[in-house]
């Protein structure tokens, strides 16, 4: 590790060759974004340096796809971050932007009412029908993510596992804690079937990706000085953390340090595992359970974003083929245009709808049996755009032991 | 663990076309890309040599030349699978390697290539009776006026006539030809009916910066008049054409295409590669092949680099570079010039089947070829080599 891999110190890489511009899906369907280049590592360095704001910072959705076309390695999503967490330092948040970044927050008060995610799915969809979305400044036209009845934190404690002396923590994150527990239940299957005994850290905060991209970064800071801690906690006890969530994953991995810049982070980053690519490690050291069930199914696989930036190629391709009869397409249609909660925001949804526009036709042929996506507002994208509801790759999995 | 047929490391144009070539051979493919390479920046025509008769040229070049290890019998081959790629995504690309075709720059001069897209093909401009220039409201980098003021030094005869359009791009930025391009694509109608109104008859031409659609533009077709793109500054919406039309064909014929992937190292095992090491977030990953394709460009795109001078290196595999010694054979001045650029020379020296070699020409690594702009030993931009080289390299590596 060192500096070079600190966002601040990447602008000065910057050719402006305009790779980014090119690729930037916000640009594609937008007049009003200046774009990464000159918002980023152009205007981003005089910003740092002096009071100034630049007003189109506020359309990119940190998909991170300009990082990716950047031939010189500048972290051009993470310099905008930073910018906007500097905006909003004298600027105040809308309610629609403290609402989306909190939703580890909101999760946990409503845990504490009695029949708590009940009456909180149905406040929301009474909340929609009153038309009190728009007025907070959120889309309307989408459905929040319902809560699941029993938090995976809670289901956890019924699952029976064998003890072993292989074992791995699970990082749920609050998407699949709160939401999609069968997530986290078919993770837990999948590792034991492996010879992992799953053990879960209740000490961990959300990871921060919503935080960051909303400019909370203080809070997102404090987040990050705690799972780190905790990640480097079970290093010493040589227990790796693994997420079946890419944004989770690259987050740990890659954008604590970014942002940031310490050392413990990119120390923490090295005990941290997408599913997928742990899986693949333990294939190739020959310890991969390939005692699988049949499965004479095709999957459109849409590649999450934040998986493509980790540049681990695509595991879950490679496991899930090991599976007799299964065969999986990539959906090669780019970014879905949620990006976490972007697509939420009232002024973000067209954008995010247009975005999306390529991947929800690609859908719609219906060539296949079932859409899979590691990313939880990903799959919600895909189901809001298509009607189509995909499922996480590691559910497939888990039917296969 | 996978074991991947060819590893191709770079996703620039012999990048692409490398895994395109091996993937039509029924190869299993992984394409490890590093940034979205050099397309983007690039004009879209294919120059294979600067002679009037590049095929001949190419014959008469010295044995060393990389063209001479290729062999015409790829070089052609490449050029024909590049057209077929090509037209399979409706981008249709025009030419031949007997002669070489004009294309109108940005500022009005002629450019003469081999192998050009079809929307670029100024081969018809001498027939035609007026030439109508057209400018967009808000774009950069694009000055109809002095393009013609150039472009008559060509044909003092004819007419010219500079129009702008206004296509509504405007919003809060800069308008590039890429932009204008993406803002156009599947919205062509307004770019249509703001050519219809000058009236050009078949008798006549209209020149454009290239802003046509990215995808299936049908504004030709609803205009008597030919309808003529010009080459622009970066981002460069013929060259992301090319790109895009490379990365479907890879797509349906299922190459693994894996990006933001910087290839750091080579595993080495006796005279072969049996595998490279990506620096991924976090750790490091090992892509397994059996053959190891090496695209990653000259010193603009990192393929190689020069911390010390005159002691250039190959930054993955650490293969030997050529380049001139001495200070004074290094660079020439004149950039402009009619001479070559000593600096331009510096590359990896192969044999016949683009294995590097040593300075006593000993093969480094067995399953290991070099293809595109880390060939050393021509100045490919003073020669106009670069795409020829890079499409032909690029073949032959994927065959052998």
């Amino acid at each position: 590790m060192n500096d070079m891999t600190k966002a601040i110190f990447t602008g000065d890489r910057c050719l402006s060759c305009t790779s980014c511009m090119a690729s930037c899906p916000v640009m594609a369907a937008i007049k009003d974004y200046r774009g990464p280049k000159l918002v980023a590592p152009a205007h981003g360095r005089l910003h740092f340096s002096q009071a100034d704001i630049e007003t189109t910072l506020e359309f990119c959705s940190n998909c991170k796809t300009c990082d990716r076309a950047c031939p010189s390695g500048v972290a051009v999503s993470t310099l905008n971050m930073l910018q906007r967490a500097e905006y909003y330092k004298t600027h105040k948040h809308t309610r629609a932007e403290e609402m989306l970044a909190h939703n580890e927050r909101m999760a946990n008060l409503i845990r504490k009412i009695p029949f708590g995610a009940t009456f909180a799915n149905i406040g929301v969809n009474i909340g929609k029908t009153l038309n009190v979305f728009d007025k907070l400044g959120i889309a309307g036209e989408r459905n929040m993510p319902t809560y699941a009845a029993t938090p995976f934190k809670n289901l956890f404690r019924r699952i029976k596992q064998s003890t072993s002396g292989k074992k791995i923590v699970l990082f749920t994150g609050c998407y699949i804690n709160d939401n999609e527990p069968q997530v986290g239940e078919a993770f837990v299957k999948v590792m034991n079937a492996n010879g992992y005994e799953v053990l879960i850290d209740e000490n961990f905060n959300c990871c921060g990706s919503p935080l960051v991209s909303m400019g909370f970064l203080d809070e997102a800071r404090a987040h990050a000085g705690n799972n780190v801690a905790r990640i480097l906690d079970w290093k010493k006890k040589n227990i790796p953390v693994v997420t079946p969530c890419t944004s989770c994953s690259l987050m740990l991995k890659a954008e604590y340090h970014e942002l940031f810049g310490e050392d413990v982070m990119y120390e923490a980053a090295q005990n941290v595992y997408d599913a997928f690519e742990f899986l693949e490690l333990l294939q190739e050291r020959g310890e991969f359970n390939d005692n699988l069930k049949p499965l004479n199914q095709k999957f459109l696989y849409h590649v999450p974003c934040h998986l493509k930036s980790q540049a681990i190629g695509l595991p879950a391709v490679n496991i899930l083929e090991e599976i007799s009869g299964v065969k999986v397409q990539t959906a090669d249609a780019d970014c879905c245009g949620i990006a976490g909660n972007y697509g939420f925001r009232k002024d973000k949804y067209e954008i995010s709808m247009k975005i999306g526009k390529k991947l929800f036709e690609r859908v719609k042929q219906k060539d296949f049996d079932k859409v899979i996506s590691d990313c939880g507002t990903c799959r919600i994208q895909i189901h809001h755009g298509t009607d189509i509801k995909p499922c996480h790759p590691i559910e497939i999995l888990a039917e296969a032991y | 663990m996978k074991i991947s047929d060819v590893i191709i490391i770079g996703g620039g144009l012999a990048g692409l076309m490398a895994a395109a070539v091996a993937a039509n051979r029924g190869q299993n493919v992984t394409l490890l890309t590093y940034g979205s390479g050099s397309l983007p920046l690039a004009s879209g025509a294919i120059d294979f040599l600067n002679a009037k008769a590049p095929a001949v040229a190419i014959k008469n070049l010295p044995d060393n030349h990389p063209y001479k290890k290729i062999g015409m019998k790829n070089i052609d081959a490449a050029a024909k699978f590049f057209c077929e790629v090509t037209a399979q995504d409706n981008l249709p690309y025009n030419g031949k390697l007997s002669a070489q075709i004009p294309i109108v720059t940005a500022v009005g001069t002629l450019k003469y290539s081999c192998l050009v897209p079809e929307s670029m093909d100024a081969s018809n401009l001498i027939n035609k009776k007026k030439i109508y220039v057209a400018g967009v409201k808000g774009l950069k980098d694009f000055y109809a006026s002095m393009l013609v003021d150039n472009l008559k030094k060509y044909f003092p005869a004819k007419n010219f006539e500079v129009a702008t359009l206004d296509l509504e791009l405007l919003g809060g930025r800069d308008i590039t030809c890429m932009g204008a391009a993406r803002l156009l694509t599947g919205n062509e109608q307004i770019l249509a009916d703001g050519l219809k109104t000058l009236n050009a008859t078949a008798d006549d031409a209209i020149i454009l910066p290239p802003i046509l659609s990215l995808e299936d533009s049908n504004v030709k077709s609803q205009l008597r008049a030919d309808v003529i793109e010009t080459t622009c500054l970066p981002p460069s919406p013929p060259g992301i054409r090319l790109q895009r039309a490379f990365t479907k064909y890879l797509q349906r014929a299922g190459v693994k295409v894996f990006g933001n992937s910087k290839v750091i190292r080579g595993v080495v095992e006796d005279k072969k590669i049996t595998g490279v090491v990506v620096k991924s977030v976090a750790r490091e990953k090992i892509f397994y092949g059996k053959k190891i394709i090496l695209a990653t460009g000259g010193f603009y795109s990192g393929g190689l680099i020069m911390h010390e001078f005159d002691k250039p290196a190959e930054p993955i595999f650490n293969l030997p570079v050529f380049c001139r010694a001495g200070a004074e054979n290094w660079s020439n001045e004149k950039l402009f010039d009619d001479k070559p650029q000593g600096f331009s020379m510096t590359g990896i020296l192969t044999d016949e089947n683009l294995n590097p070699v040593d300075a006593s020409g000993k093969i480094i690594y067995e399953n290991l070829h070099v293809v595109g702009a880390n060939l050393g030993g021509v100045d490919f931009i003073h020669e106009r080599s670069a795409g020829g080289v890079a499409i032909s390299s690029a073949y032959k590596a994927a065959i052998i």
